[in-house]
């Protein structure tokens, strides 16, 4: 009997497995999705009930229309075939060739940053619904510093990115402190501050002197240019991705080193996996509770002002609102990649991916945008049920990947 | 040595169970002084406020007139600032042991009323005047409809022991299809019966998840809420952008019940009203019966509190959960027809978090019916509240005082430290031995 290599044991054993098996599953909920909602597909199938069609045809149309929107997706994300081939045979064009790309690392950074926020959490055993409102706050923080300080470079980054990381720190100790001092359940707190944070938005940028001079509309004044990460390929590129990417590969390393190797990352995960054995063993319950949620809005607001500093420069009434809202999109990250920062880092790939594609298959094909996103979530519900999909493909793993609860209901 | 470990953790529970009493009474108390400050200081001792009572909006004659009350608004809030802080006083002093919140409720009913006063004063920043008790009593109604329709969907599910946290999908999705049906056939019963279907069917996916894979029902609750809140976006944008024909619903006609409704006041508020407003009320006696009169409420407390123990009676668990998880998506549906009912069009933002604030009502209302209306009503009215004191020209940002509600949440929920208890069961998976 040949012997498997142990990666390829390990890749097949269970979590990586499952989770690629959930993501496919969740592009056939798209396809459905599409299927059922795009009238050339719905018309062709119903050309069945007349003579003039036949199953070919409508068969055909549907693979057209489906295959079109993956393949936009797909394009759209990572790299044209086409565009590439005629970037290396005429050494021209590589900016449009590398766009998809550096679009997709470029959304990809804030989502990580906020996703390993939320992943904290959910290892402690709590539960960060809230990093949408963390990250919005500390991107307000963030441009108010970095708009109004006329620093140097070297001070103004730093400042403009530790005001953001303030913000959110401030909006994520609050769901804690209230949590561990009046157990008010943080699911309902950190949904609420998502609201609050979405009015304060819109009061920051309608009734302060946030708000850019001489506009009657929701923006606010632009980031000073030496707040501003600049793009790494330089402003003459035309790509975006910029030196945000190292502060999101810092935070993944970081919070690596955090939860594995250091002593209080251990009380993170104690409390988390046990809670009752975390208290017995003398690890303050309260004091973790709130530290998570520091560390965790931190974090988010990091990612938010990241996303100012990088990519937009200036904020509006639109920031982090709707299907832009990274911190929703952190939960359903967090979860496929299992809370670990590295899985989280591969995660937000998936989905930044996911998202840019969907943008430029919208632009394309017509079928909105939402369809990513109902991807994603498809995605994340079918990691939550790992017996499902044990199921749908016949699998027995030896070790079962239990997804950690992440709060046990209303009396925990 | 053991006599310190077994008395430490009574001590501190004491201390900090004392230590609540004192902060609610504490913020009563600030409440108060608040309100003396901003309303009853900020108002000049010549301004006056008028209370009306006739609904605004009758066409014709009135069967019946209730005169104007005009008020001196200084004084009137200054009367009404002093009974918050009295309220506050009493919980520093006699520290009662029960419905401290109810005492917390009364004061923040005290400070509705005072900003009201005060948003109506003659010679203030607003051309209106006078306050139409009807009308905010109407208007705070519509509302706290849709939010009893949320917390009695979480009371059926969560008394059995599943979390449902996908009520603000169940919500969207009730919405939804209640309007499509509504601008297709105009019939507010077919639009309730795609409400109750289309909630059904999530409650179902939500038990199929928690019962059949016993996932993380929070996790599962808060994904498939954002799945239907994307799919409404996506519908909204291939479906109701392009043929605006199925987007064309009206709010629900008005019932009116003869001869009550020409009661003063309560006749428009209590019963001239939509027919979602008295199916709620229909629901919410029929629960609260059935849940603590019954053989089947039992059966279900059973359940939600400790599961093995009723199996071992001989109690379906599974059955039993996934019955009640279907009912409550069912009425959460409904309540999201009433939601369309109440706003009369479909957008794709139209529950703005209403169904976590059902959530919460559930919790602030013990997880008991009567309760929830309680919670209802209030927050419904800061949900008026915050929609309406616009039409006063406060001088306060708009967004200000649409936080309103949420920080009313927010307050409510930490308020009721270590008060409530969740059924014992609640939102831990079951595994058959």
């Amino acid at each position: 009997m040949p012997k498997v290599p142990r990666w390829l044991r390990r890749a097949f054993s269970s979590a990586v497995l499952l989770t690629f098996l959930a993501i496919g599953l969740g592009l056939i909920v798209g396809t459905f999705v599409v299927i059922i909602t795009t009238t050339p597909v719905l018309d062709a199938w119903r050309g069945l009930f007349h003579s003039w069609g036949g199953p070919g045809h409508a068969l055909k149309t549907t693979f057209d229309y489906v295959g079109a929107a993956y393949r936009d997706m797909f394009t759209g994300a990572i790299i044209d075939p086409n565009s590439l081939w005629h970037s290396i045979s005429t050494g021209q064009g590589w900016t449009s060739t590398l766009t998809p790309l550096s679009e997709t690392l470029t959304y990809a950074t804030p989502l990580t940053i906020a996703s390993i926020g939320v992943g904290i959490t959910f290892q402690t055993g709590l539960f960060n619904i809230g990093a949408n409102g963390q990250a919005i706050i500390g991107g307000i923080a963030g441009v108010a510093v970095g708009s109004s300080l006329h620093l140097p470079t070297v001070f103004l980054v730093p400042l403009t990115l530790l005001a953001g990381v303030l913000g959110g720190v401030i909006t994520g100790a609050l769901p804690g402190l209230l949590k561990s001092f009046t157990g008010a359940h943080e699911v309902i707190v950190t949904l609420m501050f998502n609201y609050v944070a979405n009015l304060i938005l819109i009061f920051a940028l309608l009734s302060t002197p946030l708000q850019q001079p001489g506009q009657g509309n929701d923006i606010s004044r632009n980031l000073l240019p030496g707040a501003l990460l600049s793009p790494l390929f330089g402003t003459s590129s035309g790509l975006r991705v910029n030196w945000g990417v190292f502060i999101a590969a810092g935070v993944v390393i970081l919070a690596w080193w955090f939860l594995e190797r250091s002593s209080l990352g251990f009380e993170f995960r104690v409390s988390g996996a046990n809670p009752h054995a975390a208290r017995v063993s003398g690890i303050n319950p309260r004091k973790i509770t709130i530290l998570a949620f520091l560390i965790s809005g931190g974090l988010a607001g990091l990612a938010g002002i990241t996303e100012v500093a990088g990519t937009t420069h200036f904020i509006d009434g639109g920031f982090l609102v709707g299907s832009a809202g990274i911190g929703f999109t952190a939960i359903t990250v967090s979860l496929l990649g299992r809370n670990r920062p590295v899985g989280i880092m591969w995660g937000a790939l998936l989905f930044a991916a996911l998202g840019v594609g969907g943008r430029s298959m919208q632009a394309s094909t017509g079928i909105p945008l939402d369809l990513a996103t109902i991807i994603q979530y498809s995605i994340v519900l079918f990691i939550a049920t790992p017996v499902m999909v044990q199921e749908i493909f016949r699998i027995r793993t030896r070790s079962t990947t239990e997804l950690q609860l992440a709060s046990q209901g209303w009396n925990t | 040595m053991t006599t310190v470990a077994s008395t430490r953790p009574f001590a501190l529970r004491r201390r900090l169970r004392l230590g609540r009493d004192q902060v609610i009474g504490t913020l009563t108390v600030l409440l108060g002084l608040f309100m003396m400050w901003a309303f009853a200081i900020g108002s000049s001792s010549r301004s006056k406020s008028q209370l009306t009572f006739d609904p605004v909006n009758t066409s014709g004659t009135l069967p019946w007139h209730v005169a104007n009350l005009t008020l001196p608004t200084r004084l009137t809030c200054l009367v009404v600032a002093l009974a918050a802080m009295g309220i506050g006083a009493e919980i520093l002093i006699r520290r009662p042991k029960r419905a401290i919140m109810v005492r917390f409720g009364g004061a923040a009913g005290l400070f509705f009323i005072a900003i009201l006063l005060w948003a109506a004063r003659t010679h203030g920043p607003s051309q209106v005047d006078f306050v139409n008790l009807t009308s905010v009593l109407v208007g705070g109604i519509a509302p706290a409809v849709v939010l009893t329709y949320g917390s009695l969907s979480g009371v059926l599910c969560e008394r059995s022991g599943v979390v449902n946290i996908a009520i603000e999908g169940q919500f969207l999705g009730g919405a939804f299809l209640g309007s499509l049906i509504d601008s297709m056939t105009h019939n507010f019963y077919l639009a309730t019966l795609g409400g109750v279907a289309i909630g059904g069917l999530l409650g179902l996916v939500l038990a199929f998840f928690a019962l059949r894979y016993q996932s993380d029902q929070i996790i599962v609750g808060v994904v498939l809420a954002s799945l239907v809140i994307s799919l409404g976006s996506y519908l909204n944008l291939q479906i109701l952008t392009p043929y605006p024909q199925y987007n064309a619903g009206s709010p629900a006609p008005n019932l009116t019940i003869p001869l009550l409704a020409k009661i003063p006041v309560l006749g428009p508020v209590l019963f001239n009203e939509n027919g979602f407003f008295y199916l709620v009320v229909a629901l919410v006696l029929i629960i609260s019966f059935g849940l603590f009169r019954t053989r089947w409420g039992l059966r279900v407390r059973a359940v939600g509190e400790h599961p093995r123990a009723a199996a071992s009676v001989g109690i379906n668990v599974i059955r039993t959960r996934y019955f009640n998880v279907i009912i409550g998506g069912m009425v959460a549906g409904v309540g999201g027809v009433a939601l369309f009912a109440w706003q009369g069009q479909f957008q794709p933002g139209i529950t703005s978090g209403y169904g976590y604030i059902a959530l919460a009502g559930l919790i602030f209302g013990r997880w008991r019916p009567s309760g929830v209306v309680v919670a209802s009503l209030l927050f419904g009215m800061s949900v008026y509240l915050a929609n309406n004191l616009q039409t006063y020209q406060i001088p306060v940002s708009t967004s200000i005082l649409l936080m309103f509600p949420y920080v009313v949440t927010i307050f409510i929920v930490s308020g009721l430290i270590g008060r409530v208890r969740a059924p014992a069961a609640d939102g831990l998976p079951y595994k058959r031995d």
